[in-house]
Parts: structure tokens; C-alpha cells; sequence
């Protein structure tokens, strides 16, 4: 009982941004309240949805990964430049090559930082920079394709009413929420996250668990990447570069805690629906692009401010 | 973040890292040689001397930073921001460079106290909040000039920037300068020390009666300071004003800072690796360059050799 209350203490300030600026915009300019104009927002977000959840696997242990960027912008080259006749294997292929390079990347990662105990920063720093190379080197100019029907399936309604993106979204909310909650692994990464040796004391593998943590983050930053490409409907190798910040920032206002052990992935999707309002808002009520910008770092600095202090809410004293 | 288990401490292994570093730096001179007749020429190392400054002494700012266990953000963008500014208020008039000078420096040193504020008395963590900061900085710049860069830098100003002072160029001297005054005023100053023994143990800091908090917002506005300063001497450089001429620096100053042998986690470093990293990334960029390789190669070379310096630093904890 009382975890359900310190997570309703840091969950709720994100939703609580996220409705008032929902509201604050459609007062403004009711065409924001649109159905057409929702369902815009739920297939934008889904990238920064995904690439904060991977950036959260890692930040629950006390690491960083800086890599997303890189992995997105991998992962969006190859699925583009894979054939794309989408019919039997090539549809298979299509769906396995690009996730097994992000989880290849992420245990290479995991393992470099694990094993010898360097620091995950300066790791992925690095790591990210060597894959934005391949990227570029596989495919300097943004260019490849997609094919048609996977463009129709994902920006498509199902039986005409719901969104392919909202089912998405929920999916991979629930997805990570049992991973988290109800696997032994999930709960691993809290342990892991609070404190390493009585993690390790009480048995945990917290190297395993460790190399884990960044393979997820590689895996769902492949789905970004993957995702990126079909609605773009070819490859950029650039594409990523903004996650890797993006990535963080989303996790820290959705209230994970860059020091491990607290957040989780309800707040990150009331974070992500933040970095996308703004966007939307702002271009509706036809802001020009420099007051977007200042308002954009505003608002951000203003929910850091108010649902991402460090050291959380005072409910709970964690020594430093 | 994550506290790495084994850090550089002792002043020994500091100084070994300082003469590898610039081992290194002489090794890259010689297989440039080697490759390219010519690249360690006077004139071609002048044009790298000359960059490196640029990098150097932006570099003060994230060295800084990152010894309180911070990291900073905003470089580019204020770099940026700089050297608009400094087109824009100058207008190629020599008459308008001091009131120029003063005023970008003021103007870093702002959105350096509100990063300092944010990560010091809002508890927010340095990444996120110099992230934002850098978008806040981005907007301010783009809305003052309208999305056009406009004005030229002054004479004096393009002295400081592209001239030559006794046979160097005059962006070195600054630099070295700029270097003596940050060297002792880490190691001789009281603020100096303060700095690393917040890096180092921040509970142990509050109790010796250190004001953490004043610390940090101090480490920000000097980083906002020599990041503006930057962008107002790249102004004499260019001599014209563009976007997005700052956008590198923050990535090359944090790899200066841990290629120099400064721990991410704070406390232990110093600006003297921090200077030769400046000079190892800036030098092996002009190198793949002159080889003509593409930027893919150069950034995996660039990535591999950040991992090759990890591994020399952080060797396994033997326990």
C-alpha cells in the first residue's frame, strides 16, 4: 500500500502537467480537441515513447545509455535498405534483422560496462558515436524504402474506429508495465537500482541483470527505429540523434530518477504526450519556430521543476 | 549517475596520464608526416593550434563543470549564441566591441546561474537541465536576430580571432593565459579546492562547511562565461555571423575532458589533460581528414579511440 502511494506521488505531477496543458490548448484553440488532430499525436509519440522506455530499463540501475540515438538511427537505415516486398520471409526478415542489431549493440554495451566496470556515460558516449558512423556509412544521404502496405497497417484504424497507433502505445505500455512489476527480472532492476550489494547479497546476478538492462534498451530502441522508417516511409541515418537527450529528458520528467531504483513506465508516456503538446500546440496557435523554441525549454525546465527533483519527493531519504 | 567504481585519484597516475596524452599528440604529428608531407609543416600546425584554442578554452568551462560531477550542455548552443551576438553588436565597428564584449559575457554568465540554480537548488539532474537550457538559449538567439544572421565583426575583434601575435596565432596566447589563470586557480585558490571536494564527497563537503550549492551555480556561470566568450572570438574568426557554428563544441569538449583523464563522477582531474585532449581530438580529426576519410570513419575512429582511452583509465578494481 504504501508503494501505491509513493508511486500516485510520483506519477501524478506528470499527469497532472500533461492534462493542464491538454486543457490550456484546447481552450485556446478548440481544433486541437479534434479526434483527426489526437490521433496525429498518438502516431508521433510512439518513436520518444519507445526510445524513453529504453533509456528507463538503463537509468532503473543507476546507468545511462547514450547509444539510443545511434541504435534508432541503425536500425531505421537497415529496415529501410531490407527488400521490401513484404510477403512470406521477406516480412520475417524484416521484423527480426533490425531488433537483433539493437539487441546485439545493447549486450555489447552491457557487457563493456559490466564486466569491467567502466563508466556507462563515457561507454555509450563512444559506442554511440561508433554506430552513428556505421549508420553513415551504410547510408550517407537519407534515402530506401518501405513498403506500402506496412505504411497502411501502422498509420491504419482497425475494423475503421481505433488507431493502429493507440493499440501500439497500449501494447507496449503493458508490455513493459508486466515486465516490470511481475517478472523476476523487473523487480531485479528496482533491487539492482536501490542498492547493488544487498542486491548482490541477496542473491541477485547483478551482472546479468546489468547486461539485461542495456540489451532492452537496444531492443526497444530498434522498434523506434523501425517505426521511424515506416512512417517516413524510408531511412535517414540522422534520424536518431535527438533521442539520445529526448530519450532522458522524457524519462526524467516521467519521473525516473537518474540515480536508479524509482520510476517506471506510467510516467513516461504522460512525459512523451508532454514533449508532443508542446510541439502541437505551439504550431496550431502558429507560434513561429523561435518563440517555440524558448517556450519549449521553458515549459521543460518548468516540469523538470516540478515532477524530476533528484532526490525525489520527501517521502523517501535515499543517501547519496 | 552511476558512481564508477575505480577513478583516478592519486597525482602519480595524473601525471603519467598527462605525459601519455601528449605522447600521443606528438605520435599523431609524425604519422600525420608520414602520411601527408607537410602536415606537421609550421603553417598547417598553426590552423590546428589555432582551432584547438577555440576548443580549449570552451573546454575550461566543461572541465569545471564536470569536477563538481555536473556536465554541461549548453556550450554549443552559447558558443553559437556568442558568436551572433558578437556579429550582430559589433556591426565591423571597433567603437561598439568593449560595450559587446561585456555584454555577451553577462548574458552567458545568465543562463549559466540559471542551469547553476536548476541543478543546485531545484535538485534537478545537470543533464536534463543544461539540455533545456541549451533549447532556451537556441530560442533567445534565434528570436533576438529573426532567424537571419546579420553584422560583421571588427577589425580588432578579427585580430584576436584569425591574427598572429609574435609569429603564433594570437587565439593561442589567449588560450595559454586562459589556461595559467584556470591551472592555478583549480589548484591554489580556496574556491579552487572547493570544487573538488564537492566533486569528490558532497556530504562530506556540507559538513566541512562548504556552500555546495553557491559552488555549483559558480561552476556554471564561469562554463556560460568562457562558452560565450568563445563564440564572441570565433566571431573574429569567421568574421561573419552563421547558425549553428557552436553545434560540435559540446560533444568536443566533453571527449577533451575524458580523453584528458577527468572523472565523469567529479573530483579527481585537472584542465592541463583536459587542454591535451583538445589537442589529441582536434589534430586526429584534421589527420582522417587530410587522408580523406569520410564522416563515418571519422566518427567510428573518433568512438574507438574514447573507448581505447576508458580502457587505459578504468582497469578493473582488484579487490
Amino acid at each position: 500500500m504504501f508503494e501505491r502511494r509513493r508511486n500516485l506521488l510520483i506519477y501524478l505531477p506528470v499527469y497532472i502537467v500533461a492534462v493542464s496543458i491538454y486543457l490550456i490548448a484546447g481552450i485556446l484553440q478548440p481544433r486541437f480537441l479534434s479526434w483527426n488532430n489526437n490521433v496525429n499525436l498518438f502516431t508521433r509519440i510512439v518513436p520518444l515513447l519507445l526510445a524513453g522506455i529504453a533509456q528507463m530499463f538503463v537509468l532503473l540501475t543507476g546507468g545511462i545509455d547514450l547509444s539510443v540515438g545511434s541504435v534508432i538511427g541503425l536500425t531505421n537505415v537497415v529496415a529501410a535498405l531490407l527488400p521490401f516486398v513484404d510477403t512470406g520471409w521477406n516480412i520475417v526478415l524484416w521484423l527480426i534483422i533490425p531488433p537483433m542489431i539493437g539487441l546485439a549493440i545493447g549486450l555489447c554495451n552491457g557487457f563493456i560496462i559490466s564486466r569491467w566496470e567502466f563508466p556507462p556515460f563515457i561507454v555509450t558516449l563512444a559506442t554511440n558515436t561508433v554506430w552513428s558512423g556505421f549508420a553513415l556509412l551504410i547510408m550517407d544521404v537519407p534515402g530506401g524504402k518501405i513498403s506500402m502496405n506496412l505504411y497502411r497497417a501502422i498509420t491504419g484504424k482497425l475494423f475503421s474506429l481505433i488507431p493502429v497507433p493507440l493499440i501500439l502505445i497500449m501494447a507496449i505500455i503493458s508490455i513493459t508495465y508486466l515486465i516490470l512489476r511481475h517478472t523476476v527480472f523487473g523487480r531485479s532492476i528496482y533491487a539492482l537500482g536501490g542498492n547493488k550489494n544487498i542486491a548482490r547479497e541477496s542473491g541477485i546476478r547483478v551482472e546479468r541483470i546489468e547486461v539485461a538492462t542495456y540489451a532492452m534498451s537496444g531492443l526497444f530502441a530498434s522498434f523506434a527505429g523501425m517505426y521511424l522508417s515506416v512512417i517516413m516511409i524510408s531511412g535517414d541515418p540522422l534520424v536518431g540523434e535527438p533521442y539520445v537527450m529526448n530519450s532522458i529528458a522524457v524519462a526524467v520528467i516521467g519521473g525516473v530518477a537518474l540515480s536508479g531504483g524509482r520510476g517506471g513506465v506510467q510516467g513516461i508516456l504522460g512525459a512523451a504526450y508532454i514533449f508532443y503538446l508542446i510541439d502541437n500546440i505551439l504550431n496550431l496557435l502558429g507560434v513561429s519556430t523561435f518563440y517555440q523554441y524558448v517556450a519549449k525549454g521553458l515549459i521543460i525546465i518548468l516540469a523538470l521543476a516540478i515532477t524530476s527533483r533528484e532526490k525525489g519527493l520527501p517521502l523517501r531519504i535515499k543517501a547519496k | 549517475m552511476k558512481l564508477p567504481k575505480s577513478t583516478i585519484r592519486d597525482t602519480g597516475t595524473q601525471q603519467k596520464i598527462i605525459l601519455l596524452l601528449f605522447a600521443i599528440i606528438i605520435g599523431l604529428f609524425i604519422i600525420g608526416e608520414l602520411i601527408s608531407p607537410g602536415f606537421s609543416s609550421f603553417k598547417h600546425f598553426k590552423d590546428v593550434v589555432r582551432t584547438v584554442s577555440f576548443v580549449g578554452v570552451s573546454a575550461v568551462g566543461q572541465t569545471l563543470v564536470i569536477l563538481t560531477g555536473g556536465i554541461d550542455l549548453t556550450i554549443g548552443s552559447l558558443i553559437t549564441m556568442g558568436q551572433i551576438f558578437g556579429c550582430l553588436f559589433v556591426k565591423g565597428d571597433d567603437a561598439n566591441l568593449l560595450w559587446a564584449f561585456l555584454s555577451i559575457l553577462v548574458l552567458g554568465g545568465i543562463f549559466g546561474i540559471i542551469s547553476g540554480v536548476g541543478v543546485s537548488y531545484l535538485k534537478i539532474s545537470p543533464l536534463v537541465m543544461t539540455l533545456a537550457v541549451s533549447s532556451l538559449v537556441d530560442g533567445v538567439t534565434l528570436l533576438v536576430i529573426n532567424g537571419a544572421p546579420k553584422g560583421v565583426a571588427s577589425p580588432i575583434l578579427e585580430k584576436l580571432g584569425a591574427g598572429m601575435t609574435w609569429g603564433l596565432p594570437t587565439m593561442m596566447w589567449i588560450w595559454i593565459g586562459i589556461s595559467i589563470i584556470t591551472i592555478v586557480f583549480l589548484r591554489k585558490t580556496i574556491i579552487g579546492r572547493q570544487i573538488y571536494y564537492v566533486g569528490t564527497n558532497v556530504t562530506a563537503a556540507k559538513f566541512s562547511g562548504i556552500k555546495i550549492n553557491k559552488v555549483r551555480v559558480l561552476v556554471y556561470v564561469l562554463s556560460g562565461i568562457c562558452s560565450a566568450l568563445t563564440g564572441l572570438l570565433l566571431a573574429g574568426n569567421t568574421s561573419r555571423a552563421f547558425l549553428d557554428i557552436g553545434k560540435e563544441y559540446t560533444m568536443w569538449t566533453i571527449t577533451a575532458v575524458v580523453i584528458g583523464g577527468t572523472s565523469m563522477a567529479g573530483g579527481s582531474g585537472g584542465y592541463l589533460g583536459t587542454a591535451a585532449g583538445a589537442f589529441i581530438i582536434i589534430t586526429l580529426e584534421g589527420l582522417l581528414t587530410v587522408v580523406n576519410i569520410p564522416e563515418a570513419g571519422r566518427k567510428i575512429a573518433m568512438g574507438l579511440i574514447i573507448l581505447i582511452m576508458i580502457m587505459i583509465y578504468y582497469r578493473r578494481d582488484r579487490r
